[in-house]
Order: C-alpha cells, then structure tokens, then sequence
C-alpha cells in the first residue's frame, strides 16, 4: 500500500468549506491559516499536510519540505495506531471466540 | 415473517411500512446479551479494520470509480415511466374504493405497500430512483400552472422532516394496510395536499423540498448504483456517492436523514412487549394512547437528532477542527442512508417475497376476489438475510463516513479519531436495533 497525495485528492478535501461559515475559531486559540484558502487550522503539521494535499500546485521549496517532514510524522504515528488497532482486533475476536465456548 | 406478511396470511393485516418489525424476529439459540454483543462487536471491529486503509489516492479511486451511461432512449423511457406511475395511481384510487374489501386480494393494498413501498423502494438503493420519473403527483402537478410563489428559504426542508413523521405515525396507528378504502382515501388527501403545494410554490421547489416521500426516495437513490449527475446517467459503486460533499445541506436536511433512521426503528419499537410493558401504567394513569404515539414519536425524534448533535460536538472536540459543528453534522449525515438501506432491506425482502404472487394475481384481475391467494413460503434460513443486510447497511456507513473524514481533514489520525463518537454511537445503536428484532413482535398495545 503506498500512501500518496495526489491532485484529486486534494482537490475535493476544500470544497464544502469554501463559506466563511464553515470555520469556527475560539477567540483564544491559536490557529494556522492556510495562505492559499484561507482554512484555520489547530496545529502547524496539520497546515503543511493541507497545503500539499489541497493546493499542491502552488507551493514553494519550503512548503514542499514541511509536508514531507509532517507527512513522514504522520506515518509514525500511523504505524503506532494500526498496532493499536491490530491488538484491539485480537481482543475482540479472541474475547468473542472465548465467551461462545464458554456459553 | 413481517407487518402484513404473516399477518395478511392469518388474515389482520396491520400497517408497517417503518423497517424493523419482523424483519429477522425469529427464536435465538443463543442468549440475547451475547448476540447484541457480536453484532455491536461487528460494527466496532469493522470500523477498526476500515481505519487500516490509509491510503487517500486509494479512497479517492473507490469513491469515484464510475462510467457515464449513454442516454438516448432517456426520453422514451421517461415517458412511460410518467404513464406507469399515472396509471398505478388511478389503479389505487379505482380499485382502493371500488374493489373487494379484503386486504389479501385488494389490488390498492398490494400494489401501496408490496410494489410501491416495498418492491419499489428496494429497487430504488439496488439500482436507481426510478420513482423520480415514475412519480404521478410531479407528473399531475407538471400539467397544472402553477402560482410561483417564491419557495420561502427559511423553512428549507422542515415540512418535509413533518411530513415523514405524520406519515409514519398514520402509518403505525391507522389500518392502513388493512382497509383499501381508508388507503385511498389518505392517497387521495395527500395527492390534495401535494398539488395545492405545487400549485403555489412551483412543482420544482416543492418536490426539491417539501415533498417527504420525493425526498426519501432521492436519498435512497444515492445508495443506488446507477445514479444522476451533470452528463446524465452514470454507474457507481454502491453506497459510494453517499460521500459527496453537499449531499446534505443545511441542518433541515441533517434532520430528515435522522428522521428517516428514527422511524424504523419507531416502527419496529412499539410492537415490542418492553413498549407494552413501559406504556400500560401510563396508560392506566389516564394518558390517552392516541396522544401517546405522536408524543413518543416526536421525542424520540428529538432524542436522536440531540445524540447525533452531541456526537458531532465530541466528533470536533476529538479531532480538534476548526470547522464549524454544522459542517461536521452535513457531511457525517449521509452514511446513515445507508444503515437505513439495510434495515428497508431486512424489512421488505422477504415481505416482497411472501405477497408478490398475490399482487401478480391481483393486477391480473383487480376486480376479483378469489378465497385464496398464493404467497411464497420463506425457507428457514431466511432470517439470517436479514440480519446480515442490517450489518451490511452499517459496514457501508462506517467506509463512507472514513471517506468523508478523508476528505475532510488534512492529517489522516484526525480523520479516524473524528469518527470514535459516531462508531459509538453506531455500536449502540446496532444493538438496540438488533434488540428490537429478537423481540416477539405483539399487537399494537392499547389501540
């Protein structure tokens, strides 16, 4: 499985959210802009990952080097959640497989 | 095996057109609390397998596989499309006050609630909503001039979200499926109803928005895979339209879509003995049953839309958005078509089934009333139909809503943990539906 972000994807991700209704940003928070659209978002590593899936076309060196870095975090912490999920799943089935021998 | 099913068998029909009553009711061999669990257990290990694909260019392609369908013989076929649906009407009307008065051989009964709600409705999400066309009230109302008074924007689909739990509520309390006269009659108002509506606001505007059954028959069409876009007809894979974006719009239409979940499971609900048992007291304190139905109706209404808000709210505390609730609630709305789909399906297979013969006996001959009539004998292992299609309608919504959230947040964490409130959510209510379809099915309690 490969993980890539490509232009149909980014294309679609901003479309219902192109009214300024669409956001809503606590008065104390901090929030990161997206230059190119305007979407507020909570974290840094969350901006970069939108800039290259939405608006992949229009990005500078720099831009294209936070994505990279944000994405490669991402895979991190992706690997560490499918093992998480993983061992949910063998709980269930094993907890399921134990409890209708036991019925 | 369901509402008129068995019951138009032994000969008192009652109404059901909701979705849960019946559908698999049927002994278990093993105890409830483990089967509601395994079922629940399903939905949840689902979602854990669904968060394993992480690839978005992946998710992208699955949602957006489609070819057009070329359209030439469109015209033609609409056309009689619009004359089908004309004459099915007249047939309901003539024959509902006219024809024999038994609901087994009356042509209005069978062609209302097995061809149209039942056999229509699942062509409808099996293959498309032919019902756009075939709809005789948009084909009178086209004929008609109208007014045109401006569609008032403020009350968007509101009437609509009324006018599916009015339906459903005559549904449940009246013989509608048992008296072809009374069925008539209730057509008959609501074709008033529909074209005095279209005649002031416009056929467009007011099947756009105000119409219910257009509007259920619309959503059930995204589930479709042949369906509509800007070129005409086009092929999809099943369920997957219902992740794009603008679907739902606006919290009226949030609303009908919850609405829509609520009442099978309303429908299924008060045939329960645990309804009986809850109801009698109040009853027996001097609550009158007919304000009983309504009032429950619209509290679990507003029940259901609160704990759909709610999710939305942890849903956005969650992934930590700035997008707006509202936002949220739109696009995590459409996959609940989808378990809808599934309980209909559970419901009215077998129901179709069971009276299709009887409705092919009496659209042969609409004026007789012959003693018997065929219907087809499910086989033992027809339950198990059921119950898989309701688990199946829920796998489809936990897939389009991980899509949804796809598309909606830039890192893919975020997205999976968007979705924990609605899984559960989802979870608890697979188990309270599967609940309601272990239960014995009883007479409507004090009516």
């Amino acid at each position: 499985m490969t993980d890539t972000a490509t232009q149909t994807a980014a294309d679609t991700a901003a479309t219902s959210t192109d009214d300024g209704a669409a956001y809503d940003v606590p008065a104390d928070a901090t929030a990161y802009t997206c230059a190119y659209c305007g979407r507020p978002f909570a974290r840094e590593s969350w901006l970069a990952l939108h800039r290259g899936l939405a608006h992949p076309n229009e990005l500078d060196d720099a831009e294209i080097e936070a994505f990279r870095a944000a994405h490669d975090d991402e895979e991190e912490s992706l690997s560490t959640f499918r093992l998480q999920a993983l061992g949910a799943l063998v709980l269930i089935y094993f907890g399921l497989l134990m409890i209708y021998a036991l019925v | 095996m369901c509402g008129l099913g068995l019951l138009a068998a032994t000969g008192t029909a009652s109404a059901h057109g909701g979705s849960l009553a019946g559908g698999g009711r049927e002994s278990l061999t093993i105890p409830t609390w483990l089967f509601l669990s395994t079922g629940g257990a399903a939905v949840g290990a689902s979602f854990l397998l669904a968060s394993f694909v992480t690839d978005r260019a992946f998710i992208e392609r699955i949602h957006d596989w489609g070819r057009p369908l070329s359209g030439g013989f469109e015209r033609i076929l609409g056309l009689a499309g619009q004359l089908i649906g004309l004459a099915g009407l007249a047939a309901v009307f003539v024959v509902g006050f006219l024809g024999p008065t038994n609901a087994r051989t009356n042509l209005a009964i069978l062609l209302v609630w097995v061809g149209w709600w039942a056999g229509l409705a699942m062509t409808t999400y099996l293959v498309g909503n032919a019902w756009a066309t075939l709809n005789p009230f948009k084909t009178l109302a086209g004929l008609l001039s109208t007014l045109d008074r401006p569609y008032p924007a403020r009350v968007g689909s509101w009437p609509a979200v009324g006018g599916l739990l009015v339906l459903v509520w005559l549904e449940v309390v009246s013989p509608l499926a048992d008296q072809p006269r009374l069925l008539a009659s209730v057509v008959a108002g609501y074709a008033v109803l529909t074209l005095t509506g279209a005649l002031v606001f416009g056929p467009d505007d007011w099947f756009a928005h105000a119409d219910p059954v257009e509007r259920v028959f619309r959503y059930y069409g995204r589930f479709a895979p042949i369906g509509r876009d800007e070129d005409g007809l086009r092929l999809r894979l099943p369920g997957m339209d219902l992740s794009t974006p603008r679907l739902v719009d606006g919290p009226d239409e949030v609303a009908f879509v919850v609405a829509l979940l609520w009442v099978t499971t309303y429908d299924g609900l008060v045939t329960t003995p645990a309804w009986r048992d809850l109801t009698t007291p109040l009853v027996d304190a001097g609550v009158p049953p007919h304000l009983l139905y309504p009032v429950a109706l619209g509290i679990g209404f507003a029940g259901f839309l609160g704990v759909y808000r709610l999710a939305v709210r942890f849903s956005r505390n969650m992934s930590d958005t700035y997008l707006s609730p509202a936002v949220l609630a739109q696009r995590f709305a459409p996959p609940l078509v989808a378990i809808a789909v599934g309980y209909h399906f559970a419901h009215y297979l077998g129901y179709f089934l069971v009276l299709a013969p009887s409705l092919a006996v009496a659209l042969a001959s609409p004026f007789a009333d012959p003693a018997t009539v065929p219907t087809v004998e499910l086989p033992e292992w027809f339950g198990a139909v059921a119950l898989t299609s309701v688990i199946a309608g829920h796998l489809v919504a936990i897939w389009v809503a991980h899509a949804a959230a796809y598309d909606l947040f830039p890192a893919r964490l975020q997205a999976i943990r968007s979705q924990y409130p609605f899984i559960a959510v989802m979870v608890f209510y697979t188990m309270t539906s599967l609940w309601v379809v272990s239960q014995p099915e009883v007479a409507l309690p004090h009516l």
